[in-house]
């Protein structure tokens, strides 16, 4: 169980997050939708704790997440699969986390074989790595403390269709065992074949939220929903073509950019 | 594929054992010396070491061969490039970004940073340790190889001085890599701002009274010769004060606060 509460994040004058409010229940995935800059980012980091919210609260488990102890054994986090050590190995950074968490060194070549890492990659400096490995990696990372909750920031970037395809049965199996999922995407047909609930998010404001079936029954489906309210929402100062349909194509591989 | 292992379906907060302090100084101690930068850091420290002690070995006079000299002949480059280990450790979470990572496995970021502290200052203790003991094995090679004097009389309030000012090399290093979050800036920082006073309170003849109070060069000369008085110590505190507590102090401050991203 994932709650925030009126989360709001203001980068000096600059309203990055505004009153966002959410659940994201047990049992469920629950899709995080937005165009860039829309604040799915910053209120991610602000559930773990990275950063610190202006005003509001959010509950992991019930608890504030720096009030829990050993937050690797409940919450598994994948923010920015890129921000790794390019000195270390895959298998090193899964071997120190384990060594944290107290768990038992076998529990990293578990995860490795879970994400489809061979020994030769695990083996290698991250450095040498592709996004697809990295994201990988950092799911075998979130895993590792064999989490209640997942938090996870565009974790199908930069995989191959057989990866995103392999990444849904593993997020569905996870929900289905009872564990909550939270992830964020630009993909909006990944998060429609994913997701049991969805949020969407623009300029900071939550601009719907229900669960997917609910949202996608409109008038032509999750897309067109997406875009309407995106553009409706957009941030003023940029204009009703901000978050358009050209735009958003160009922009979805790009990475997420918020104000730090 | 393999299945997953999955916890029960009723969210509760299991409690598996938090992180003690012990186990985050210890895994601190890895990140340190389990990198490209750190391992060669390390190797360098050796290569130096190894070259000032074949350069004591044959070319001082045989009654100078003596355990305490090798042992202090073996130990001058860790002086210079272990604090850079401890700059390194404070960076990497911000440069690397691997603070996403960590934070999200201890939220308690001052904790993280004592056990940085605390860990490259055991790093320190250990390669002091690993001197002396090489500098015994020299003192050995000195006698066989060159009739050495091969004294076995240590100065131990020199070697304790040394380890000391060892000690406070490395928390100055911690400390400026958190004040600076940034390897290259937080490096000439640590290596240049000291020089720099230096040079000034040589040039400036009104300097030269505050740098026995400020001047960490001029205050831990007397600890590294074992030769501490009541003024030496209260020169020494009030130096690292200025050097070592403000700049962690800071670094803590604006860590704790920071947004990791």
């Amino acid at each position: 169980m994932i709650q925030a509460e009126h989360l709001t994040k203001r980068y000096r004058s600059r309203l990055v997050v505004d009153d966002v409010s959410f659940v994201c229940r047990p049992g469920r995935v629950t899709g995080f939708l937005g165009p860039n800059g829309a604040g799915k980012s910053t209120t991610m980091r602000m559930l773990c704790a990275l950063t610190t919210p202006n005003s509001g609260r959010s509950l992991v488990l019930q608890h504030p997440f720096r009030e829990l102890r050993n937050p690797g054994r409940h919450v598994g986090v994948l923010l920015d699969a890129s921000a790794q050590h390019g000195g270390r190995t895959g298998r090193e950074i899964l071997a120190l986390s384990a060594c944290l968490m107290s768990l038992p060194a076998a529990r990293v070549q578990r995860v490795v074989d879970v994400v489809g890492l061979t020994a030769r990659e695990a083996d290698a400096r991250t450095r040498t790595y592709s996004l697809g490995m990295r994201q990988r990696l950092g799911l075998a990372h979130a895993l590792l403390g064999e989490p209640q909750v997942l938090i996870l920031d565009e974790p199908v970037n930069g995989l191959d269709p057989a990866g995103i395809r392999w990444m849904r049965g593993l997020l569905r199996s996870f929900a289905d065992a009872g564990g909550t999922v939270l992830l964020s995407s630009h993909l909006l047909h990944e998060v429609e074949a994913i997701a049991d609930d969805l949020i969407i998010i623009g300029g900071g404001r939550i601009l719907a939220q229900g669960s997917a079936a609910e949202l996608t029954s409109t008038s032509g489906g999750l897309e067109e929903l997406f875009f309407d309210l995106t553009a409706q929402h957009g941030r003023g100062q940029h204009g009703r073509g901000q978050y358009g349909r050209e735009q958003f194509g160009r922009e979805q591989f790009g990475r997420e950019e918020v104000a730090s | 594929m393999n299945t997953l292992t999955l916890p029960g379906s009723v969210p509760t907060l299991r409690t598996p054992g938090g992180i003690t302090f012990t186990r985050l100084c210890g895994v601190e101690l890895r990140k340190q010396v389990d990198t490209r930068a750190g391992l060669w850091l390390l190797i360098v420290i050796a290569l130096v070491n190894t070259a000032l002690i074949v350069l004591t070995l044959t070319t001082v006079p045989p009654s100078e061969l003596t355990w305490a000299n090798l042992t202090s002949t073996a130990s001058l480059a860790q002086f210079v490039l272990l604090p850079l280990i401890g700059v390194m450790a404070a960076t990497s979470e911000w440069s690397q970004r691997t603070g996403l990572t960590t934070f999200a496995l201890e939220p308690r970021r001052t904790r993280v940073n004592l056990a940085k502290l605390v860990s490259a200052g055991l790093l320190g203790l250990l390669v002091m340790l690993l001197t002396v003991i090489v500098g015994a094995v020299l003192n050995v090679v000195g006698i066989v190889f060159r009739g050495g004097d091969g004294s076995w009389a240590m100065d131990w309030s020199m070697l304790a001085g040394a380890a000391l000012a060892l000690l406070l090399l490395v928390a100055q290093g911690v400390a400026f890599g958190l004040a600076f979050l940034s390897t290259p800036i937080a490096i000439v920082a640590y290596l240049a701002l000291p020089i720099v006073w230096t040079t000034l309170t040589m040039f400036i003849s009104g300097l030269a009274g505050p740098a026995t109070w400020l001047d960490m060069n001029v205050t831990m000369l007397s600890l590294m010769m074992g030769e501490m008085s009541v003024l030496g110590w209260a020169q020494l505190t009030t130096s690292v004060a200025v050097w070592v507590g403000v700049p962690l102090a800071v670094g803590l401050w604006r860590t704790a606060r920071r947004d990791v991203a």
